[in-house]
């Protein structure tokens, strides 16, 4: 007597599974499935924090990510860049992750220097680069920036730079941005920033859908907003394009084009859970009735 | 004492001196000089991984091991990319200081340094990571078994995170008015209370332990009760 | 290589149907460089030498990786091989260039520097106290480094007792700060929520009540210095189930980052490599 059709996937080649998840994401790809998006009260939250900010106030953005987590966070480290030059918000880059650096500048190329070429260097948005240390940069910067960043990222002394000529601790900041895929990121600018001094500014964070569990407990009291990996990034970018059109959606829409193939996967994720249970149900019950 | 007194007492007192940082405002400055020390230990910590990463090839090549082909491979690939980054090789000179070459931008496109990260490991590590999305597809199907209720609740839970983060969750359930006594059935409704809340409160309670473990683990290094960093045997007190 | 025992016909059968598919697979790519270059006779479309390289490139060192899912091959240990040097160069050169020059050379010879890398080095008001404070990470690196070399390498857990030192100290405040303080703050809110007009607001009551028990099971659960037995029992019970619920939540999340990752993988392969679905 031969096992039921159910019961013989308990044996499945996992590269039918892998072929399937392949398929599941190649065709929404190719087919350029898109469907609408509606903001939660995660990503209002966060683009209301920034709109909060007094126009002119001077921003840090710190791109705490690497070209690993780039598919998740890029789209929402766009829309961000794009949201604080829309409100005419000085900016301040800076990354903890020596990878992040690549991803700030390459984030100013396309999306600061593109739409919002009155961006003047030095005096409107600086790039301080990368500096080893982890939570210990935050810290440092939490009293004295000058000391941690002598210099920005091409060499060029922080005197001789109009925007942070000025600048002691992390207060000189209305609000500081950390778009993180891990350690360190949003989690060690709450601890060390936020921690640090509670009242001087407001901290918002984009992180991966891994990570996002260990930032809920921050929100919304230590951290005004979050964005939840793509899914977030796509409603911010919703939000902040309504307000901020653009000329080239495409850039700030990453991450709705991402969404697409979400769909299709989530499903096959949803279905492979049901055969597999269903699997071990017949398996069982063949068990049984022998 | 050297190998053990004197680590002992160098931990105990620099944890002392970012401890007083806190509450003592004299002490920041000393905070901030020992910050810039462990920044750079950080920076040595990777020269120190490099060294170890060809004190183990270069031992798997002389010994001609089974694989040591890509051993040579790995080392051929790092070297390549540390000469053209720690000397600037192709490097864009600076505009303001075209002669010194080491000032120049090697991190760009145009150089060979910006070139392997974008076209080499940019992508193997993004791809490497990729492929987490088979795994877990795999791992659904195999492992996740609804055998009692809190597998159930698991499974049921991720159902209704899995729907509600796609516009499956509004095809399903967006026909609900939201302000209706029914909209607590709205998918996106159920993802908000169970991140909002439930999910919050599940993370509130291990980041308190976590918390409440840290502290402990960092008094009893500072106090120096713990020394298991201590190197294993040999050495007097 | 990796100890299979495959027959050889089966081995050679997998190999001449991998050679087929590249074939095609090459000859397909030819054939639309060709129609391609016959569309756009001036070349303004196309992409610079060096770029087309880097995107084959990339392409290829992709398939390569994905090619592990089928099986483990020599294609796949190779470009594992580049990613593990490339890496390790990449972080070294990094730390030497962010780190090592700015807060270690450029205090040790703030003039042969200056003169050699970075120029824009503003001038120290204190360049004698700068030098004696950056010979101790000097001192303490060069120590780290011993741990290379085994006769000396005890002396390496001076600089590692510093770096877990400086953690520790910098772990302890922060901890029972942001992650102890700042959470037990956040759960020990008003059980009754009501709303700017001053009406009860249950949504946000049962909200409020849902966080207290369930921060306060959750912890029942992981107090294992009392048994489980009882009334604590059924609470640390109410804790697995908040438990569960977090883990089935984070698992959700965790499935859409890794989707969107691959995603943005097949983006690259189909519209930059091979300019499909774009």
């Amino acid at each position: 007597m031969s096992d039921s059709p159910l019961a013989r996937l308990n044996n499945l080649d996992r590269r039918w599974i892998f072929l399937a998840m392949g398929l599941s994401i190649a065709i929404p790809i190719l087919l350029k499935l898109r469907f609408p998006e509606y903001p939660g009260p995660m990503a209002r939250a966060t683009f209301n924090a920034v709109e909060a900010v007094p126009e002119g106030s001077t921003v840090l953005l710190s791109f705490d990510y690497d070209p690993a987590s780039a598919a998740e966070l890029q789209p929402m480290a766009s829309a961000l860049v794009h949201h604080c030059a829309a409100r005419k918000l000085k900016i301040v880059f800076m990354a903890l992750w020596p990878l992040g650096k690549k991803q700030a500048d390459g984030t100013i190329d396309r999306v600061l220097k593109e739409f919002h070429p009155g961006y003047q260097y030095g005096t409107d948005y600086v790039q301080l680069g990368f500096q080893s240390g982890n939570e210990g940069v935050i810290k440092l910067m939490a009293t004295n920036v000058p000391e941690q960043y002598k210099t920005d990222s091409s060499g060029t002394a922080l005197t001789s730079l109009p925007l942070v000529a000025g600048v002691k601790d992390l207060s000189a900041f209305k609000l500081v941005a950390s778009i993180s895929a891990g350690y360190p990121g949003a989690k060690e600018w709450v601890q060390y920033g936020n921690g640090a001094m509670p009242e001087a500014f407001s901290i918002v964070g984009g992180s991966t859908g891994v990570q996002v569990s260990q930032l809920l407990p921050y929100y919304p009291k230590q951290m005004e907003g979050m964005l939840v990996a793509v899914k977030g990034a796509a409603e911010y970018e919703m939000l902040v394009e309504q307000k901020y059109p653009v000329a080239k959606p495409e850039v700030i829409g990453q991450g709705r084009v991402r969404m697409g193939p979400q769909l299709v996967a989530h499903l096959l994720m949803i279905a492979l859970i049901v055969l597999g249970n269903l699997a071990m149900i017949a398996g069982r019950s063949r068990g049984g009735a022998r | 004492m050297l190998q053990r007194t004197v680590p002992i007492m160098i931990l105990c007192l620099s944890g002392a001196v970012m401890v007083l940082a806190y509450f003592i405002t004299s002490a920041v400055s000393w905070s901030e000089t020992v910050n810039v020390w462990f920044n750079v230990l950080a920076a040595v910590a990777y020269v120190l991984g490099a060294g170890n990463l060809l004190t183990v090839n270069l031992e798997k090549i002389s010994s001609q091991r089974p694989g040591w082909g890509y051993s040579a491979i790995t080392l051929a690939a790092f070297f390549f990319m540390l000469t053209v980054g720690l000397f600037k090789i192709g490097a864009v000179p600076d505009p303001a200081h075209p002669t010194v070459h080491l000032a120049g931008d090697y991190e760009t496109a145009a150089s060979p340094y910006g070139w392997m990260y974008d076209w080499v490991f940019s992508p193997l590590t993004s791809t490497m990571f990729a492929l987490l999305a088979f795994y877990v597809a795999s791992a659904a199907f195999r492992a996740f078994r609804a055998k009692n209720i809190e597998s159930i609740l698991l499974l049921g839970t991720a159902f209704i995170i899995l729907l509600a983060q796609t516009a499956a969750g509004m095809f399903l359930t967006g026909w609900i008015p939201e302000g209706s006594a029914f909209a607590f059935l709205r998918l996106d409704w159920m993802k908000i209370a169970i991140t909002e809340y439930i999910q919050t409160a599940g993370m509130r309670a291990i980041t308190i332990g976590i918390a409440l473990g840290v502290a402990a683990t960092s008094l009893r290094l500072i106090l120096g009760i713990d020394k298991s960093y201590l190197p294993k045997g040999g050495g007097a007190a | 290589m990796n100890g299979t025992t495959e027959t050889p016909r089966p081995k050679q059968r997998l190999t001449l149907l991998w050679i087929s598919l590249a074939a095609l697979g090459a000859s397909l790519l030819v054939l639309r460089a060709a129609v391609a270059a016959q569309a756009d006779p001036t070349g303004e479309a196309t992409r610079s030498l060096w770029t087309t390289v880097g995107v084959w490139t990339a392409a290829l060192l992709t398939l390569g990786i994905l090619s592990f899912l089928f099986r483990d091959n020599p294609f796949y240990k190779i470009c594992e091989s580049i990613l593990i040097g490339v890496s390790a160069a990449y972080w070294m050169v990094n730390a030497f260039w962010t780190s090592l020059v700015p807060n270690l050379f450029a205090k040790l010879a703030p003039t042969l520097v200056r003169d050699t890398m970075l120029p824009s080095l503003p001038e120290s008001p204190t360049p004698i106290a700068d030098f004696v404070l950056a010979c101790v990470p000097l001192l303490l690196g060069i120590m780290l480094l011993c741990r290379l070399v085994p006769s000396v390498g005890w002396i390496s857990s001076w600089p590692i007792a510093m770096v877990i030192g400086v953690t520790a100290g910098l772990k302890l405040v922060s901890s029972i700060e942001s992650d102890f303080m700042a959470q037990v703050g956040a759960t020990v809110q008003p059980a009754l929520a009501f709303d700017a007009s001053g009406s009860f607001a249950f949504w946000a009551t049962v909200g409020a009540l849902v966080g207290i028990i369930g921060v306060l099971s959750v912890l029942t659960y992981f107090f294992f210095s009392v048994e489980h037995k009882g009334a604590v029992g059924k609470t640390a019970r109410l804790g697995i189930w908040f438990l569960m619920i977090t883990f089935g939540g984070a698992f959700g999340l965790t499935v859409m980052g890794r989707i969107t990752l691959l995603a943005q993988r097949f983006e690259f392969l189909f519209r930059d490599w091979l300019g499909i679905g774009g």
